[in-house]
């Protein structure tokens, strides 16, 4: 009997659980390995007798000196991480405003304007670029990080919006108008008693977006052309494969680094983000 | 125990504050604020004031384009409907078109249904559960582009580190075409969405198993159900509305999708992995052929709206019902 | 060396003999964007040629490279907002399609034709837009098939095969012993329109007729893409379909392919190289690499190559001054330095470097890339190189129609569905 049942469960949980785990790390194990084997060894013919792609005998850091000392890198990593900060900040200022605003205020238009919030969602950024591209130019941002963070918060904002929403309806008006008795404004009311209780809400809203913004790719290919502008995904797709060739081990190198800011910042948060994804789709 | 001050459109009490010593002569901001209306104005306004010039003005500017014939160098004059009939009699857009629509179907069913099997495997409780579900979220929060070439990568013609392993397997002989072939390439790039979307779906699904209540499934298998009845009687009805909202999300992203087919493919080979977004990159900004380019990615709106449309009905009668 | 010192003089004078050196505002930048070159070693000779220009205009020149696909997009933005760079790198017939935002440079052109013995028929069909030159031609890549001598003995052939026909007997003897023959039929901006536009000329088709016609739909191009598809099955390496220019220097260097059509690039990054690329015998891939043209078909024995010129932009506040520096970038010292960097890799744009002496003391594989862009027709054919044929070729419809075919179309549907897009696009 209950050999029978430890074998159901690793039948039906064990193995599906580390093969779904392995499928989900093994790129990443593959980034890894690439950016340290040497250029020898990455690219020996797949029938060659010698070609062991899993491990190697003779690691290097050379695809990461070059990388970090023989392009810009690490200005984009720069450019990056100012970016998504200050696009994250001013999406959680608008979020927090209009979210506490449709979830408690009454006003006409209340429930038509909530709605245009989520319509824009279906106006997807690879369906603005080429005429935003035009306008962003005319009011000289081209090639400036402020292009990105003015339009970043176009798909950021209504994330925020749907999280602190859900957050806002959560907490009970009482606690408001104990408040608002006690003679705080409704002003004060909203920011000294209803923004701290929602700071778990701020902290999962805010990650989510540090990460989106992190991750966007077209309006950051599009507005930016200076190589030293440029954020790390369009640096790497567009300054590691000079000419004839791919640098696949600085191109795996970069990913690698590329990708470590977004996930430590991540891991310490990772409650607020699972809570953060979840509620925003409850909200 | 004083009333609460009632709100309410177009209710002036906003402005009778409760008579006490710090807000009776109030300044003017404060009583302003507290009129629901003005402080309603003013929070949305930055949101208001964003969304309005970086979305509904490109919109707009967007459609003047797509009935435009402007390209690189040359403002265009108005043409009407021709950048959208030149589309329609172009095969590439129609097969970029039927590209899009496919590889959004079967990526988000096998997203939609490991997902789901995650997530049912994650809701139990087991050692090392929270590490294992921190680092599946992984593919979601890594930048799309950068682990799109690790898959490229993985899948080159020449070094291809899977065809390695399957020909020392004893699978394969020949090297298997993946990136080389328009079927094979497709499928790849499903195969690279679903690795990077699955997370999402699992962990939000994962939430919503977590709010049903295990007596249910306790009454279930009482009455004799087995596993997959539970779930499929038990479970999924409840899972439906959270489900549906995970769907709407992924539909949008994955439809108007540009970062994965630009690293992976390009488009390639011979256009059979060629989406609406990359092809109006390839058009509009390549070539130079803006009006065009802009025609073409409007073809997106429809589809997006009556998918949008057609699960928010939906939803909406679940949750009458 | 006395030559080059020599010219190296004269290319300075030749500045200053223009006048004293123009007057220009202290601070002023020329920036120019060009493509990444294969040859690593002409981006270096550049830059250090930008610094003695900035001496001799009194203006800080600057270069910027940027992967060649990426130069349209670039173009674009450039153009649209107005500002970017001053001079841009123009490959192929785009002067034709830019012409609205490029400064008339026919001054210029004519002198260089003087010059220099009088341009390719490709590098002026390219860069003159009806009667003005919108770009100065500043080079050509021409591409032969570099090929593994000693494999092509192991299957008895000596002599580089004539037609297309027997280029496809050689290949399928070599695919049988595991070396096939390596060609990219991807969106990519070099090798595949210098494998597929020749392929189309050569069978006798063409895009359009003389006065400008769609004429795709017909038997040369039904007879082109017939061959292919059996060359394919039969010669060629299968993965073709998703390589881009880089592929197949790697594959060849890896030794997965005994032949390919491609640059100079190949031969050059062996010869710089011979410990890191060599064959299976563990000796320097250099010693067993030939080059050969294409072969020919029914029709003709036509080949195409890149061309490339520099254009000043018109929204360019500097005008004046990209003009006098192109004269001196274009002039024979300055150009002739970079010539002999590019070792053989980028010949020049007017008849004159054909007779360069590094010609005399090149390696002999690589001479055969002196003449090579003798028997180039431009894309369009047989209509003008208008920006309707850039349309097309940045939509790779001829690459795409062969790609279809490869791929189990009938080779009439293949040709019928790339006239149609044709006519789409010419209207």
């Amino acid at each position: 009997m209950v050999i029978e049942r430890k074998w159901k469960k690793w039948v039906y949980f064990y193995i599906p659980l580390t093969i779904f785990v392995v499928g989900t790390l093994f790129p990443f194990y593959w980034m890894l390995i690439t950016a340290i084997r040497p250029d020898a060894e990455l690219y020996r013919s797949w029938r060659a007798v010698n070609n062991a792609p899993f491990w190697t005998l003779a690691p290097t850091l050379a695809h990461f000196q070059d990388l970090l000392a023989k392009t810009t890198f690490p200005q984009w990593l720069w450019n990056t991480f100012f970016i998504a900060v200050v696009s994250t900040l001013i999406s959680l200022f608008c979020g927090l405003l209009a979210g506490y605003a449709l979830a408690r205020l009454k006003f006409p238009m209340a429930g038509t304007l909530g709605t245009s919030i989520f319509v824009t969602y279906l106006v997807p950024p690879t369906l603005l670029f080429i005429p935003l591209a035009d306008i962003i130019r005319n009011f000289q941002l081209g090639n400036t990080p402020w292009a990105l963070i003015l339009t970043y918060p176009t798909f950021l904002i209504p994330f925020c919006t749907w999280l602190l929403m859900g957050y806002f309806k959560t907490i009970p008006k009482e606690l408001e108008e104990c408040a608002r008795i006690d003679g705080a404004t409704r002003f004060g009311a909203m920011v000294r008693i209803i923004f701290p209780i929602a700071v778990p809400g701020i902290l999962s809203a805010g990650i989510f977006a540090f990460t989106l913004s992190w991750n966007e790719f077209i309006y950051a290919l599009i507005f930016l052309s200076s190589p030293e502008k440029k954020t790390v995904p369009v640096g790497v797709v567009s300054e590691l494969i000079r000419g004839d060739i791919y640098f696949w081990g600085q191109l795996m190198a970069g990913a690698l680094l590329g990708s470590i800011p977004v996930a430590v910042v991540y891991s310490f948060f990772v409650e607020y983000y699972v809570t953060g994804l979840t509620g925003s789709v409850k909200g | 125990m004083k009333k609460p001050i009632a709100g309410g459109a177009g209710d002036a009490a906003g402005t009778v504050a409760l008579p006490h010593p710090r807000t009776s002569g109030a300044k003017r901001p404060s009583a302003f604020l507290e009129n629901e209306r003005w402080l309603a104005a003013m929070l949305l306004a930055p949101t208001v004031l964003l969304l309005g010039l970086f979305i509904a003005y490109p919109f707009v500017m967007g459609v003047w384009l797509a009935l435009s014939s402007t390209s690189v160098g040359n403002p265009g004059e108005f043409v009407g409907l021709k950048n959208f009939l030149k589309a329609w009699n172009d095969s590439i857009f129609r097969t970029a078109f039927y590209n899009t629509t496919y590889y959004t179907f079967w990526a988000t069913v096998f997203k939609l249904t490991l997902g789901m099997y995650l997530a049912l495997l994650l809701n139990r409780h087991f050692r090392g559960k929270r590490l294992v579900r921190a680092s599946m979220l992984l593919p979601f929060i890594v930048p799309t582009v950068l682990s799109t070439f690790a898959w490229r990568w993985m899948f080159d013609p020449t070094f291809s580190v899977l065809n390695w392993l399957l020909y020392r397997t004893g699978f394969i002989v020949t090297k298997l075409p993946f990136l080389s072939d328009g079927d094979w390439g497709i499928w790849c790039a499903i195969v690279v969405n679903t690795w990077r979307g699955m997370p999402f779906f699992a962990i939000t699904l994962l939430a919503g198993l977590q709010t049903i209540n295990p007596d249910l499934h306790e009454a279930a298998s009482l009455d004799g159900a087995n596993g997959w009845k539970r779930f499929w009687h038990v479970t999924w009805p409840l899972l439906k509305p959270v489900t549906l909202v995970v769907v709407v999300f992924s539909v949008i992203q994955t439809f108007s999708d540009f970062q994965l087919i630009y690293v992976l493919t390009g488009g390639g080979p011979a256009n059979a992995t060629h989406l609406i977004a990359t092809y109006a990159y390839q058009v509009g900004v390549a070539t130079g052929l803006l009006g065009e380019g802009a025609a073409i990615s409007l073809f997106m709106l429809p589809v997006l709206f009556i998918v949008v449309w057609l699960q928010l009905r939906y939803l909406r009668k679940l949750e009458g019902a | 060396m006395e030559r080059r010192a020599f010219l190296k003089v004269t290319g300075i004078v030749g500045i200053l003999a223009a006048g004293r050196a123009p007057a220009f505002a202290q601070g002023t930048k020329l920036h120019i964007l060009r493509w990444v070159d294969f040859i690593p070693a002409c981006d270096v000779e550049l830059r250090k040629q930008a610094g003695e220009a900035s001496k001799a205009l009194g203006a800080e020149v600057q270069f910027e490279f940027i992967n060649a696909n990426d130069l349209q997009p670039r173009i674009t933005a450039a153009i649209q907002s107005q500002s970017g760079p001053d001079i841009i790198h123009m490959l192929h017939n785009w002067p034709h399609l830019y012409e609205n935002g490029l400064v008339d440079v026919s001054d210029v052109a004519e002198w260089q034709a003087k010059e220099q013995g009088g341009f390719y028929g490709q590098s002026e069909a390219y860069t003159k837009v009806g009667s003005r030159f919108m770009a100065l031609p500043h080079g050509i890549v021409p591409g032969l098939t570099a090929y593994r001598k000693s494999w092509f003995n192991e299957v008895g052939v000596t002599t580089p095969p004539k037609t297309y026909d027997e280029y496809r007997q050689v290949g399928m003897r070599l695919k049988k012993k595991g070396h096939p023959i390596g060609q990219t039929l991807g969106h990519t901006f070099g090798d595949a329109p210098a494998w597929a536009y020749p392929l189309l000329w050569n069978f006798g088709g063409m895009e359009t007729d003389k006065s400008g016609k769609t004429a795709l739909d017909g038997k040369g191009a039904v007879e082109a893409v017939k061959f292919m598809t059996a060359f394919w099955k039969d010669a060629c390496d299968e993965g073709g379909l998703a390589w881009d220019d880089t592929n197949n220097n790697r594959a060849f260097h890896a030794g997965e392919i005994s032949a390919t059509l491609n640059g100079a690039s190949i031969y050059i990054a062996a010869k710089r190289a011979p410990d890191k690329i060599k064959d299976d015998k563990g000796e320097p891939l250099v010693r067993d690499i030939q080059h050969m043209r294409l072969p020919a078909g029914p029709a003709g024995s036509w080949s195409y190559h890149t061309a490339f010129a520099h254009g000043v932009m018109k929204y360019s506040k500097n005008q004046k001054l990209a003009k006098d520096f192109l004269k001196w970038l274009h002039g024979v010292g300055p150009y002739g330095r970079w010539f002999e960097v590019a070792e053989g890799f980028s010949i020049g744009s007017t008849k004159q470097w054909e007779r360069h002496p590094l010609w005399n003391t090149i390696d002999e594989p690589m001479k055969g890339f002196k003449t090579a862009a003798d028997n180039s027709r431009v894309i369009g054919f047989a209509g003008p190189p208008s920006a309707k044929a850039t349309e097309v070729y940045s939509k790779y419809v001829i690459i795409d129609m062969f790609a279809k075919g490869v791929q189990g179309m009938k080779a009439e549907d293949a040709v019928k569905w790339a006239a149609g897009e044709l006519k789409n696009i010419y209207g």
